[in-house]
């Protein structure tokens, strides 16, 4: 936990996004961190599209909607979408329940498996230094209930 | 996850019910910090909606309201509006509200139809008035009221009353209202509440809510904002939007097109003065020409007031209960603006309204 909420510190982000990224044998697993889904409220419906589809590292490839809030979701890797989460797609919840693990949302076939992961950040000091400063950000705008 | 102590599950054990408890629109409980979330467009809100809440939920059995009584499911598990409202105890409430007294711009109780309703809006708006000086609005519920009772509402503090028609023509109101399954409203005792509401608060002290797309006409429409203007009466406009479940679930809502000039032609008879003269309509009452300079209305229609969320105002005379979201998903385009429309929304506006087909 870092400033009361959950990370998981053994995979990649995209910061700006809140776009988590675990890779395995050239196949890359994405979702949104459990501070980017609290942050957009209560989830109301998630859109990805069907596998076989191009995704581009910083490009929307899908649509978070939330009670009062609607926003792309940005591929943070590039590739071909190879499996996409149906579980959380008919239950929205199960992000918000599980953001690490059972809520993931779409895996893809990197197009460079080997290549370099500009703009994603690594390692569990970067990863906790970061998510602390974005938990004090979000509060002093007013976002995460207290 | 944050730990959010205030919002309680009224799913589970005890009943929880008014006066201790209320539900809070989730704009409310994100204002107020009680939820976390956040508005699509980034924009100051501040008016606070507050809903009466009861094991047995409202007695009424309105068509299209996610409150029905006879809606499946329990009233706990209900939508109003589309969206949950979280359950919150009052004082919490109270002592958030105080906390957030310099943001806020409209508090508003919403009665249901049940026996407490008056007894309990009575505790919870000498609650609320004891500790926020923010302007406080009663959407009520007529029939539980009498004159007696909206003067004493009056005594207590609230400046403006609402009353939900909704349904803007007698046999309309009858068909989704009255003639239902566990049915029962009165056409007639709404318009005795408006009557002793406009008397006892005084002229725009009060408004009538009017649904665009529950099957009435734009005549229909335009004759009800006449009526009300000339009674000093605002007409506050909403967009019906189908709620799961309800006997309306499958009704599409209204064209866009529709929305906009019905949203043009109320603000037009309402703050620019215009009578029944200026509108034609065909055969089937449909609002078809608009009897006006072309250039003057869209003149109008370019201020984009017209087109923001009809809300009691807050003290300063801006608007105050903003709703957003309220009629429409984030991911579907504006119905009503809960901030002034921006370059781009005008533009949308724009195609949207075609006023050149209106005001040739």
């Amino acid at each position: 936990m870092v400033n009361g909420f959950p990370v998981a510190t053994d995979r990649l982000y995209h910061p700006a996004t809140h776009m988590w990224v675990a890779i395995s044998g050239g196949i890359a697993r994405i979702g949104l961190d459990a501070l980017g889904i609290e942050t957009s409220g209560a989830l109301a419906q998630l859109s990805v599209p069907a596998p076989g589809a191009e995704v581009t590292a910083g490009r929307p490839f899908g649509q978070l909607e939330a009670a009062k809030f609607v926003g792309p979701l940005v591929s943070p890797v590039s590739g071909t979408l190879v499996a996409v989460n149906e579980a959380v797609l008919a239950d929205p919840g199960l992000a918000e329940r599980d953001p690490y693990g059972a809520g993931w949302l779409a895996e893809v076939a990197l197009a460079e498996p080997d290549g370099a992961r500009p703009g994603l950040l690594a390692g569990r000091e970067e990863i906790t230094r970061w998510f602390a400063a974005a938990v004090d950000d979000y509060r002093a705008r007013g976002v995460l209930a207290e | 996850m944050t730990v959010q102590l205030p919002i309680l599950d009224d799913r589970a054990g005890q009943a929880r019910t008014s006066p201790e408890h209320v539900r809070i629109s989730m704009a409310s409980a994100i204002a107020l910090r009680m939820r976390s979330g956040r508005f699509s467009r980034d924009f100051d809100f501040g008016g606070i909606n507050l809903l009466l809440s009861y094991d047995e939920g409202c007695l009424s059995d309105c068509g299209y309201c996610g409150l029905a009584r006879t809606r499946p499911g329990a009233y706990g598990d209900k939508s109003f509006i589309r969206v949950e409202w979280p359950l919150v105890r009052t004082d919490d409430l109270v002592a958030r509200m105080a906390e957030h007294e310099a943001t806020l711009t409209r508090l508003c109780i919403s009665m249901v139809t049940h026996g407490h309703a008056y007894r309990d809006t009575c505790d919870i708006t000498r609650r609320i008035t004891a500790a926020v000086r923010t302007p406080l609005s009663i959407l009520v519920a007529p029939p539980t009221l009498s004159r007696r009772r909206l003067e004493t509402f009056k005594a207590l503090g609230v400046d403006m009353i609402g009353i939900g028609l909704d349904a803007v023509t007698e046999q309309l109101f009858r068909s989704l209202r009255t003639d239902v399954p566990a049915g029962g409203l009165k056409w007639e005792k709404y318009w005795e509440v408006i009557g002793d509401a406009r008397e006892i608060f005084g002229p725009w002290k009060v408004n009538v809510h009017t649904l665009v797309g529950l099957g009435e006409t734009d005549r229909d429409l335009v004759e009800i904002f006449l009526a009300l203007r000339d009674r000093q009466v605002f007409s506050y406009l909403f967009c019906f939007n189908p709620e799961p479940g309800s006997r309306l679930a499958a009704r599409p809502k209204s064209a866009l097109t529709r929305w906009r000039r019905m949203q043009l032609a109320r603000h037009l008879i309402e703050a620019e003065g215009y009578g029944a003269e200026r509108f034609e309509f065909d055969q089937a009452g449909t609002l078809v020409r608009l009897r006006a300079d072309r250039a003057a209305v869209a003149a109008v229609a370019g201020q984009g007031v017209a087109f923001m969320t009809n809300g009691c105002p807050g003290g300063d005379g801006q608007p105050g209960c903003t709703r957003p979201y309220g009629s429409y998903r984030p991911s579907e385009p504006f119905r009503d603006y809960p901030f002034p429309p921006a370059a781009g929304d005008l533009r949308d506006i724009g195609a949207q309204l075609r006023l050149e087909s209106l005001v040739p």
